[in-house]
């Protein structure tokens, strides 16, 4: 089943089965959890810089809901042991978090993975007037000529001062 | 109701202007007038974006209207104005760049005309033959969409005067933009679109300043001048050697993402190439990837390279004898994995 997520993340699923994994997620608790930690996976991997998942901040969260125990001073020792305990806990928990997380890429999907880590981007090329064609020729079949009407076809003739 | 009403307006008003063509403007102006209807009965219950979708591409084809719009991309804003008519032997509709050099695009019967070096140059297009409407797509590709988009209506919202619809577009996973459009809710005009990508900033958008529907639009160009006003019609190439030819080209992507499908397999001439190039387009309905492949005639400056426009982005790369470029409105990293699982089956034919 992890696998066929990993598929579907890829895009490598046949449409009807896309739909029914999708369908079996969204009803799935489990499968949801996977397809949740899967993506997490991904932007991991991929933008490592821009993660906005706190592991740390929901684990003092939890932290603060545990119970306090009021108990006679002859027991703070044991407390103290016990607060120690539950950080450990805590510690180790978010160790096995992340262990598990690695645990679950299966080898077939961590090359995919590792692939999309790679990818250049084309960040700042502006597209060159010389390749103005294969906009065109692209524009004239995409859906957005079908919304936008001629508007989209500024794409191919758009100029920056810079271009000669 | 207030649709209906409306309507009857517009086609007051059509009735004024030209005669020749009341019967066919009555009956689309109608026609579109029920589409807006149905979408608004149903509009309180269930989300019903899909349906706009249809509402905005027949109202684009079918209404009379000239207006100036801003393209804002890549930190760049670029005015433009465009006028799109109705005659009886089809839509005309021109587009001209309000700023730097002069730009002009003239579509016609899925002709296009370019203005190169002050000429008007008819491009190679292949639409006319193959032909393709946002409108007569089957509602099980409608509702399929649906299973790759999730479509939200976000409020009423202004634009250049007008109230508009606003409705987004969401994909569900994060191979491509999300888009979001304004559609006029009298006319069904889409006012202004935005591609956004997956932090939610806006990586392109259209956005009408002005727009005038229906009344008297100038015509004066329609099927006769060039740009500089001199009357010397749109230059008609010699049609034979210049259409495309539909194949099975034996070349192969095995790793489209989901909803992807293709719609067009053809072998066509291109400007400036000697040989005709293979062009494959898949669609999910919202966006498109072309893939082109080609001889590789050792006249590019670079074997490999990425650059972009806006929400278009192109990569191209010399593979063994072929110039493989893919050019697509989606995220690199989809137009990545689409080049990736590009490979040569065998010829079929």
């Amino acid at each position: 089943m992890k696998q066929e997520i990993s598929v579907l993340m890829d895009g490598e699923l046949f449409e009807d089965e896309a739909g029914s994994l999708l369908n079996r997620i969204e009803h799935g608790s489990e499968l949801h959890r996977d397809w949740e930690i899967y993506h997490l996976i991904g932007d991991v991997l991929r933008q490592p810089d821009h993660i906005h998942s706190d592991l740390s901040a929901k684990v003092r969260e939890r932290m603060r809901d545990e119970p306090t125990v009021l108990a006679p001073r002859v027991h703070a020792v044991k407390q103290k042991m016990r607060t120690f305990a539950l950080s450990a806990a805590a510690s180790l928990s978010a160790v096995g978090v992340v262990a598990w997380m690695s645990m679950q890429i299966s080898p077939e999907a961590a090359p995919n993975m590792a692939m999309q880590q790679n990818v250049a981007r084309p960040v700042n090329v502006k597209i060159q007037p010389k390749s103005n064609d294969y906009l065109m020729a692209h524009q004239e079949f995409s859906p957005s000529t079908d919304m936008n009407g001629g508007a989209s076809y500024i794409r191919t003739v758009s100029y920056r001062p810079d271009e000669k | 109701m207030v649709v209906l009403h409306t309507s009857a307006l517009f086609l007051t008003g059509q009735m004024k202007n030209n005669t020749q063509k009341i019967s066919a403007m009555r009956v689309s102006a109608a026609f579109c007038g029920l589409l807006l209807a149905a979408v608004n009965v149903c509009a309180g219950e269930q989300p019903v974006g899909l349906g706009w979708l249809k509402v905005v591409a027949f109202a684009g084809h079918n209404t009379d209207y000239s207006g100036i719009f801003v393209y804002q991309y890549d930190n760049r804003v670029e005015t433009s104005r465009i006028t799109h008519v109705v005659e009886p032997d089809g839509e005309y509709e021109k587009l001209e760049s309000l700023d730097g050099p002069r730009h002009e695009i003239i579509r016609h019967h899925g002709q296009v005309w370019c203005c190169i070096n002050h000429k008007m140059v008819q491009m190679d297009s292949q639409h006319q033959q193959m032909g393709s409407r946002f409108t007569d797509l089957p509602p099980e590709q409608l509702s399929e969409l649906s299973t790759i988009y999730q479509a939200k209506e976000t409020g009423i919202e202004r634009v250049a005067g007008y109230n508009t619809q606003a409705i987004l577009f969401q994909p569900r996973d994060r191979l491509r933009y999300a888009h979001k459009i304004w559609v006029h809710a009298d006319s069904g005009l889409l006012l202004k679109a935005s591609v956004l990508g997956d932090k939610n900033q806006v990586v392109e958008q259209y956005a009408f300043t002005q727009l005038q529907i229906g009344g008297s639009i100038d015509r004066s160009w329609v099927g006769a001048k060039d740009s500089a006003g001199h009357g010397a019609g749109l230059p008609v190439s010699p049609v034979t050697g210049r259409g495309g030819t539909a194949i099975n080209s034996g070349w192969v992507v095995d790793a489209l993402p989901a909803g992807f499908k293709k719609t067009w397999e053809i072998l066509r001439p291109m400007r400036g190439k000697h040989a005709p190039v293979i062009q494959i387009v898949f669609s999910d309905g919202l966006s498109a990837i072309s893939i082109f492949i080609e001889p590789n005639d050792e006249d590019e400056d670079d074997a490999e390279g990425w650059s972009s426009r806006g929400a278009v982005n192109l990569y191209h790369k010399i593979m063994g004898n072929q110039l493989i470029t893919v050019v697509g409105e989606v995220p690199p990293r989809t137009l990545m994995q689409v080049f990736n699982s590009i490979h040569y089956s065998g010829a079929i034919d």
